[in-house]
């Protein structure tokens, strides 16, 4: 009876993969909706995305506890925010607030691994990476999660962008179309879907632009 | 256990024995599922101690409030320390007198929050939740583990069930079920779950939420049949083992 | 354990925020310590899980025109290369540069809290930070946090009222003063390339070449290192960006492919 409960871990992984790719005047974040522990799935439907302000939308894949907990705090400070401020938190600000959130966590982290999405005060799409402990920069597109080994390299093969630390700088946006950039979210996960057992299920995609915020869906392999 | 106290591990702390950090004694899976005009919930009445089945009538579903029912496996002390919990949540509630009362959205809310920040102070509650509920036509299923993952779905289960019960019920499972098509779906993960985990037991409780409130059955127990040629000679063929 | 975070609170005080009502929300941040016996194998364990980021070559040395900065921007965890576009060099202020090796989120954040500091000091005294008082300020703050599992390797870098300024900062509470420091895994190469092209005299041009040089053969030779590599310089008038390469472009720029002699067209083989 004690051999098998000799280690108890603060922590789990329920899996799952996030993916953003920033365009030139929208936004596009998606993440399945599959949670798991282990080899079990505990359900097909829990959605990983969340709404922070109108033009930041996060999604976050780990340990569900932690995400719900930093998703809450976020949440939370948005509104205290939006009191003292009168207005809807920028991306860029969320996203520094973000990274800032984690890292007051440093010594005893949220497993979570965040995607920032977004568009900026000029109405450009944002996309901002994170690791567990709160490092982040700007990039053109990004994944993150269990299948992000997976979506990166193929993301780097059809959207390689050029640095942003290149001098002289060379226009680093994204040349897809809105559409171009959907579809090609939903081919990165279906690919993902068939090689990582933490990603499948359904497919959650919210798309940011002028007119709003847009929610879609699309089945992925259950199995 | 000797083997456990010689060594302490990462989380052991001598001074803090309050933690807890292996359970003692303990309830196997609970099961439970949406109904047509409700919450099924099902669970068994041992209680574990270690591989020893210690005892045999521990009630592991409570009604909690008006509209919520809980049902828990894992460690029996941390569940009903909860109890004691929701039982004060629900009297203060009840102290506004403002005919508002918690429902099960909020219930389950609660207990995240409790099992997430047991979690933070490394002092978990040892179990696993399924919170069940019917408040103003909506029904609820939730579930939270020991370090606060959670969430809803039309059908839950804990431990064991997670393994061998669930592919039934979303095999089988569909919205329009009625009590008895219910009933017998439970049942029939119940006798599975009966049949291949040890530490169930043959005498459960079946228990149903709905607008008009909570019934949880007599115990009882489950027609069995063990003549299955898997279970006569189960090593037949298999050679090299017992 | 008890730790110094005074510097971490927002300089205004939050409205409300002492009504209760926010409940210790919006009060200055601190940092969550875990409630175990053994920190250490947490720390050990949880680090384990998250894999921050690692793996770098950063360098700079003074010369004749000021002080030149350089840094590689790839981020591995393990053999997973997780960015190839990190900005290493962290612009503090107009006058100061930071480097980042070791964490990126240690670096990255106590590099923000330098800036908020610099500022402050700023403010506070109307003129602006030595290089010297910055890089204390950040060799300090690390120090109070030894032990705890921080990784930073840092470089401050910048121009005061006694010229150009360069010091080298670490996580285990380490501050040297110095004309000439390479940081991180790709140091050794760096530090080759470095030490064998450094004059005190040379032109910013010159200068700029061999941090590029020094940068590119560390990518070449270390696997952790890579990606684009970013010269800086900070003169009287601050810091400048000079250039950003691709490391894989530079390669042919200093080897490029000689087209070999053809010893023996290929012809076709008649009535085969």
């Amino acid at each position: 009876m004690t051999k098998e409960h000799a280690n108890w871990s603060p922590y789990d992984n329920n899996g799952g993969s996030c993916v953003a790719i920033a365009g030139a005047n929208y936004c596009v974040i998606a993440a399945d909706t599959r949670m798991s522990t282990g080899y079990s799935i505990l359900t097909r439907d829990y959605s990983k995305i969340c709404k922070l302000a109108d033009k930041a939308v996060l999604a976050s894949s780990g340990f569900q506890a932690d995400v719900k907990a930093l998703q809450k705090h976020l949440a939370a400070k948005h509104l205290i925010y939006q009191h003292q401020h009168n207005k809807q938190m920028s991306c860029p600000a969320m996203a520094q607030l973000l990274s800032n959130t984690l890292y007051y966590k440093r010594f005893f982290p949220y497993y979570a691994f965040n995607v920032l999405g977004g568009l900026d005060s000029e109405g450009k799409g944002c996309v901002f990476t994170y690791d567990a402990v709160g490092s982040y920069e700007r990039v053109g597109y990004s994944s993150q999660g269990s299948g992000s080994t997976l979506i990166i390299p193929f993301l780097d093969n059809q959207l390689k962008s050029p640095s942003p630390l290149l001098l002289p700088a060379v226009d680093a946006v994204t040349p897809l179309s809105e559409a171009e950039a959907i579809d090609l979210v939903k081919t990165v996960f279906a690919s993902a879907t068939e090689r990582d057992i933490y990603t499948g299920d359904r497919l959650e995609i919210v798309v940011l632009n002028a007119d709003g915020t847009r929610y879609e869906y699309m089945e992925l392999r259950k199995d | 256990m000797e083997s456990n106290q010689a060594k302490p591990g990462l989380l052991c702390n001598p001074e803090a024995s309050q933690r807890t950090l292996y359970p003692y004694v303990t309830g196997t899976s609970v099961v439970a599922l949406k109904y047509k005009d409700g919450i099924l919930m099902a669970a068994d009445m041992g209680g574990s101690y270690g591989s020893t089945l210690r005892y045999k009538s521990v009630e592991r579903m409570k009604p909690i409030g008006k509209h919520s029912l809980l049902g828990a496996s894992g460690e029996i002390s941390d569940f009903q320390e909860l109890l004691r919990y929701l039982d004060e949540l629900i009297l203060y509630d009840n102290m506004w007198d403002d005919g508002n009362s918690l429902g099960p959205k909020e219930v389950h809310n609660y207990l995240t929050r409790v099992m997430y920040n047991r979690r933070n102070k490394f002092n978990p509650l040892w179990n696993s939740l399924v919170l069940g509920g019917v408040k103003k036509g909506q029904k609820y299923l939730g579930m939270v583990s020991m370090i606060g993952v959670n969430f809803e779905d039309n059908h839950v289960a804990t431990g064991f069930g997670n393994h061998l019960a669930r592919p039934i019920l979303r095999d089988e499972w569909h919205e329009n079920l009625t009590f008895e098509e219910g009933v017998k779906l439970l049942e029939k993960c119940m006798r599975v779950l009966l049949y291949r985990d040890r530490s169930a037991v043959n005498k459960l409780q079946i228990s149903k939420i709905t607008e008009e409130g909570v019934t949880i059955s007599q115990p009882y127990s489950l027609k069995t049949f063990w003549g299955f040629s898997a279970f006569e000679n189960p090593t037949l063929g298999a050679e090299g083992s017992w | 354990m008890k730790l110094d975070t005074s510097g971490l609170e927002s300089a205004a005080p939050l409205v409300g925020a002492s009504s209760g009502f926010l409940d210790g929300f919006a009060d200055a941040p601190s940092f969550e310590v875990p409630t175990t016996n053994d920190f250490d194998g947490f720390q050990k364990e949880a680090i384990q899980m998250v894999k921050p980021a690692k793996g770098t070559t950063t360098l700079a040395f003074i010369f004749k025109e000021g002080v030149m900065v350089a840094a590689d921007s790839r981020a591995s965890m393990g053999g997973y290369i997780s960015s190839q576009s990190v900005k290493k060099i962290i612009e503090i202020n107009p006058y100061m540069l930071g480097t980042m090796a070791g964490g990126a989120a240690d670096c990255q954040f106590w590099h923000r809290n330098l800036g908020i500091k610099c500022r402050l000091h700023e403010l506070a005294n109307k003129r602006r930070i030595s290089v010297t008082g910055a890089s204390k300020l950040l060799a300090n703050i690390l120090y109070s946090y030894r032990g705890m599992g921080l990784s930073v390797g840092t470089m401050i870098a910048g121009w005061d009222e006694t010229g150009p300024g360069l010091y080298y900062v670490d996580s285990e509470g380490g501050r040297l003063k110095g004309m000439r420091f390479s940081v991180g895994s790709g140091s050794p190469y760096a530090y080759g390339v470095l030490d064998n092209g450094y004059r005190y005299d040379m032109s910013v041009e010159e200068a700029a070449e061999l941090a590029r040089r020094a940068i590119y053969h560390a990518t070449f030779r270390d696997g952790a290192s890579g990606g684009v590599a970013s010269v800086y310089h900070v003169g009287p008038n601050g810091w400048k960006k000079l250039s950003g390469d691709d490391v894989g472009e530079l390669h042919y720029h200093y080897y490029p492919v000689v087209q070999g002699a053809v010893e023996q067209e290929m012809v076709e083989v008649a009535g085969a």
